[in-house]
């Protein structure tokens, strides 16, 4: 696994920063001048992107922040799970990789490429999504199918899900999945045209809640089977994942809820388990109006009195294209360590709903995690992970 | 589509662009806010959707749906200095809006994705689609690939090289010995299921690469065959993706000749034009011969007197990195 998010760099850092209840989002952006900066909270991660670019000894032209960050927690994924060259060479080793932003991180550059017919800049073949696991591909020249994702905020659980199928349909012996996003004028400026981007930090399941908080980073994982593992570490096992669509609103939710309820019901089915087996949910609880009442009301219509809950949209922020593969590491570090940490910032229960999320990091039996991904165009998944 | 096959349209401009319908199946309100690539794609999925008993779910590979009212969105952010923007560019902009939109008009809850994996975005798109209806046999599925020319786009590509530079006849398209190709567009859709009766054809293989090696290529294509065509058979057409850029062309021409010389070779790429999900094109076309065991004249690049259509081998190259093959047969 390889993580980099706005409170930290690794896995290591990120679970220690958990663990202490850390909130990463804050009212400072350094990364391009807005009028957002300094105004609105944004989940930053700490590290610019010229430093990111040193870090990562990238040479090479037309590189983004959004493949660096996933660079990073790439690194990261293959050294932990000890792949070689030869392993990323193999034609059974899958790519599958998920993002919503891209090169669009380059407001100005795209804004002079697309409108500008001479002098093109470095980024021409940077702007689309698939560049990302373009790059990595021509980096470390990995042989098998490689796909990139956009299902929009639940991108990166789709990675996860596509990955694992080709491992199970005998397409890829391994596959590393995973996802990216870097906080764009573009996203800012699009959330907030919806009115759906909180003044002050996020709070998740919360009666006052007044919208998500932005935030990026990257998370990679390498699936494999069982059988190939030989004696390496094997964090958790992926039991279960379904992919629904709510069929409603292109950026909205249904009061009923039927995209969520339905891919949580879904990956339940497909890990072979009754409600009452799951110990916690990984709630995908960005904060706003719409979404957490929604995915409140589809907990309680599956599980009637649902499991211990919480969102990390607080630590981090809403991570658009990376937040399912995010979660995901933060889903398996609950079950390696038997603990599950605090959803940030809540104050008063959802007088409709009456839930209330985990509030303080505690250590308890995690056995099965669900982890949930909502997103635009009705885009719903959801993932289960068992304790090995 | 079917009685145009024959008729080549000229490129307005250095582009081949789609012919659009009607869209009667759309509101008309709904339709005037639609981006071109949302609208050739729910326009073309709705009749086959309609016709369908049921589907349970929607896969679309598009490369760049959503990029024009992406930059639209840019624009306005620059032009208004992050002022009070509209939402409407930026809720169209992501690339998942074909497969929403179809998902929410349809009132589809089942499996909705969107690929966008650049020339390979329709091929991960067909191999998702196989990998579903291994786990669930009875189901159908609505399979897609779709991408506009839109301006901005067309603008960085043109900056990238990507285009030719010389305006030619479509015509004339594979005697150019210059880089780049004539751009084009489009949508096609299908249903696919497990249901042999009802078929067009049957998709019996898909292998992807990624490679700028063009013995990698050819020993790839070799391992295909050898895996995937049965014993006994052989490949009567070679629809290939050629299309006119002399530095993909060697990618093309070591795979052809890899195959028997009374192998009919086709190409298409003169009138439907090159981008990244063009194999979806490509792959309705291949439907078409294996349904009508006809070819039109213009798309034969070597006529052979072979008669009968039975097994096409697809071969597509996108700018010389990413390369499919995709075994097609009639099914009998």
């Amino acid at each position: 696994m390889g993580v980099i998010s706005a409170i930290g760099n690794s896995v290591a850092e990120n679970h220690h920063a958990l663990k202490a209840v850390t909130c990463g989002v804050k009212k400072e952006l350094d990364l391009f001048p807005s009028k957002y900066a300094g105004v609105l909270p944004f989940g930053q991660v700490q590290i610019s992107t010229e430093t990111l670019q040193k870090k990562l000894a990238i040479t090479e032209p037309g590189v983004t922040r959004t493949t660096m960050l996933a660079m990073h927690a790439f690194n990261e994924a293959i050294a932990d799970a000890g792949l070689s060259q030869p392993d990323l060479h193999s034609s059974e080793t899958a790519l599958i990789g998920a993002n919503t932003v891209g090169g669009m991180c380059l407001t100005d550059e795209l804004y002079h490429d697309a409108n500008t017919d001479h002098d093109g800049s470095e980024y021409l073949g940077s702007y689309d999504g698939a560049s990302v696991c373009l790059y990595l591909q021509k980096h470390y020249q990995i042989g098998g199918i490689i796909n990139t994702i956009n299902t929009a905020c639940s991108s990166s659980a789709n990675a996860i899900m596509y990955g694992a199928m080709l491992i199970q349909n005998g397409y890829a012996e391994r596959a590393i999945v995973g996802g990216t996003d870097s906080l764009a004028k573009f996203t800012i400026n699009g959330f907030n045209a919806l009115h759906i981007l909180s003044p002050d930090n996020c709070t998740p399941f919360d009666e006052g809640r007044q919208g998500l908080n932005l935030g990026e980073g990257a998370a990679f994982l390498v699936l494999e089977k069982e059988e190939n593992i030989n004696g390496r570490k094997i964090y958790a096992e992926l039991t279960g994942y379904c992919n629904a669509n709510d069929a409603y609103h292109p950026s909205s939710l249904s009061d009923q809820g039927d995209g969520p309820y339905l891919a949580m019901q879904g990956a339940l089915t497909a890990a072979k388990l009754s409600p009452g087996q799951i110990d916690f949910i990984n709630a995908h609880g960005t904060g706003t109006e719409n979404n957490d009442v929604v995915e409140s009301a589809a907990m309680i219509r599956l599980f009637d009195t649902p499991p211990a809950f919480a969102s990390t949209k607080g630590n981090v922020g809403h991570t658009l294209g990376a937040a399912g593969a995010i979660e995901a590491v933060y889903s398996i570090l609950s079950l390696v360590h038997q603990e599950v940490y605090p959803n940030l910032h809540f104050k008063n229960t959802i007088p409709a709903t009456g839930l209330t999320p985990v509030q303080a990091y505690k250590k308890m039996t995690v056995d099965h995690v669900m982890s949930n991904s909502f997103g635009f165009g009705g885009n719903c998944s959801s993932l289960v992970f068992s304790k090995v | 589509m079917e009685d145009d096959i024959e008729q080549l349209k000229e490129p307005v401009d250095k582009k081949l662009l789609a012919i659009e319908p009607s869209y009667e199946q759309i509101p008309a309100g709904v339709l005037r806010r639609m981006g071109k690539a949302l609208r050739m794609g729910v326009g073309t999925a709705l009749p086959l959707m309609s016709q369908a008993a049921s589907i349970n779910g929607i896969i679309i590979g598009s490369a760049n749906a959503g990029m024009d009212d992406c930059v639209k969105f840019l624009n306005q952010i620059i032009q208004y200095d992050e002022g009070q923007l509209t939402p409407g560019s930026f809720v169209q902009s992501t690339s998942n809006v074909i497969a929403g939109q179809l998902g929410m008009i349809s009132k589809n809850k089942g499996y909705n994705i969107t690929h966008i994996h650049l020339g390979l975005a329709f091929e991960n798109a067909l191999i998702d689609a196989m990998m579903q209806l291994y786990a669930n046999p009875a189901n159908s599925y609505l399979l897609g690939g779709v991408d506009e020319i839109s301006p901005y786009h067309y603008n960085i590509e043109t900056l990238a090289g990507s285009y030719k530079k010389e305006t030619v006849s479509n015509k004339h398209l594979y005697e150019t010995d210059s880089p780049g190709c004539i751009v084009g567009e489009g949508a096609a859709m299908f249903i696919v299921n497990n249901e042999p009766s009802a078929a067009v054809a049957k998709v019996i293989a898909v292998n992807t690469i990624h490679s700028k090696d063009i013995d990698v290529v050819q020993a790839q294509l070799k391992t295909f065959l050898q895996k995937n065509l049965p014993e006994g058979e052989a490949i009567d057409l070679f629809l290939s993706g050629e299309n006119g850029d002399n530095r993909t062309l060697p990618f093309y021409t070591a795979c052809e000749s890899l195959l028997a010389d009374d192998t009919a070779v086709v190409r298409y790429k003169h009138a439907v034009g090159d981008y990244a999900t063009v194999s979806a094109i490509g792959l309705w076309y291949a439907c078409n011969i294996l349904q009508t065991q006809q070819v039109p004249r213009q798309m034969f690049k070597r006529e052979t007197a072979k008669t009968g259509y039975h097994n096409i081998l697809m071969y597509n190259n996108f700018k010389g990195l990413q390369h499919s093959f995709i075994l097609v047969s009639d099914g009998k």
